[in-house]
């Protein structure tokens, strides 16, 4: 259900941002993965870091995978996959509670905001990384 | 192989550039790209340094003549679709055996023609890309637990909220203020929703429509951009990125209090 969901709001998401063909299903089911994966992990292991970060790992290898096999630019991908992860419901929190006057969960809040934010970037980053250098070596050999 | 013109060259290789930089892609893609129009055309030598805002550019043709263009980006707005079909476009002139680039003599005008047919496109109609903004928000807020009845409404603000967005953008307004705008009216909607309909939670609807602002597309390019090298695309991304979250925040936030000052 909630996969489908995500694939759903995912399909929206990229439709708005032009994207066409059969790009946005793929697009979508990145989506739907991300938000499963991200769901499941954080069903065993009890830790919402810890799910981020692997969630977006997974989706970040789908997409460059995808991404090379549609001939399409692999940004255009990761950009719209992690969509489901990005921290606008801490941020909405966060704003709620400190208008609402206790400041110590608006902090507690921002404070996730922040960590997510970075784990997504870290979890990128990584997979960036880890992409270019093995696609030197595979070049090389 | 008969060359072009060295200032046409340049001049093409601009026009790719600043079609994949105001459509949101990454600094180090636009160089990619501007350097493979060049080698498509002929020209081996030529140095680009790309920031969010702006081209600099020099094509050599080895010898005397060196071209030297700079390129000012000011809108700038997602368009995931322009991107791949530039990249797809350059692609297959380094590959020759594309159709448009059968024949060598109108090889640059065929090229400068397709550029201007995906910069003047709009592929989907004004009221598909609204409808699919509302169901962006609406799905959203399925996804974080609301009910069918959020749904629907959360369907109906991201329709507004995206109506409203493309004519806002057409007012003389700043990124800044744009965004802020845009997340007051998501939360004076759904308060204003809220006061007719019962038995509704308002955190579900307003995440829903805040998904459509947030800023996805900036956090990946610095990351993607810093990772790169590029350092002044990188923080200048980032920095968008952080002012743009604050305007979200602020535009909902001060709805919400002024909303409560009223008394409800």
């Amino acid at each position: 259900m909630q996969f489908a969901w995500a694939l759903l709001a995912i399909i929206g998401f990229s439709l708005r941002s032009n994207l066409k063909g059969w790009r946005v299903l793929f697009t979508g089911l990145g989506g739907g993965i991300c938000w499963a994966a991200y769901l499941i992990i954080l069903f065993y292991s009890k830790s919402m870091l810890l799910s981020v970060f692997l969630a977006i790992i997974i989706v970040c290898i789908y997409s460059e995978v995808v991404a090379r096999l549609m001939a399409t630019p692999v940004s255009v991908f990761v950009m719209c996959v992690i969509i489901p992860l990005v921290p606008g419901r801490s941020l909405y929190y966060s704003m709620l509670f400190y208008i609402n006057g206790s400041s110590g969960q608006a902090s507690r809040y921002i404070f996730d905001t922040l960590m997510i934010s970075g784990t997504i970037a870290m979890a990128i980053a990584i997979v960036a990384s880890a992409t270019s250098l093995f696609m030197r070596i595979r070049h090389r050999f | 192989m008969n060359k072009i013109n060295l200032q046409e060259c340049s001049k093409l290789a601009l026009e790719t550039g600043r079609i994949i930089l105001q459509s949101g892609g990454a600094t180090n893609r636009v160089e990619l790209m501007m350097r493979k129009v060049c080698e498509g055309f002929g020209y081996d030598d030529c140095e680009s340094f790309v920031t969010p805002t702006g081209i600099f550019f020099s094509l050599s043709d080895g010898e005397a003549n060196i071209t030297t263009r700079i390129k000012r980006i000011e809108n700038r707005r997602i368009d995931l679709g322009k991107i791949t079909q530039v990249s797809q476009l350059v692609n297959c002139l380094q590959s020759d055996k594309c159709h448009i680039m059968t024949h060598t003599q109108g090889r640059s005008k065929e090229f400068l023609k397709e550029l201007r047919r995906i910069d003047g496109e709009n592929p989907y109609p004004m009221w598909v890309t609204n409808l699919c903004g509302g169901a962006t928000s609406g799905f959203f807020c399925l996804l974080f637990g609301g009910s069918w009845t959020e749904f629907l409404i959360a369907f109906i603000i991201g329709i507004i909220i995206s109506a409203s967005l493309k004519y806002i953008s057409r007012l003389p307004v700043n990124n800044f203020l744009l965004n802020a705008i845009a997340s007051a009216l998501i939360v004076f909607l759904a308060k204003t929703i809220d006061t007719w309909v019962p038995n509704i939670r308002l955190d579900n609807i307003i995440i829903g429509g805040i998904m459509i602002l947030v800023p996805g597309l900036a956090l990946t390019n610095a990351i993607r951009d810093t990772m790169s090298g590029d350092l002044v695309s990188g923080t200048a991304r980032g920095v968008e990125a952080i002012i743009v979250t604050i305007a979200i925040v602020a535009g909902s936030g001060t709805m919400l209090k002024l909303w409560t000052l009223l008394g409800y």
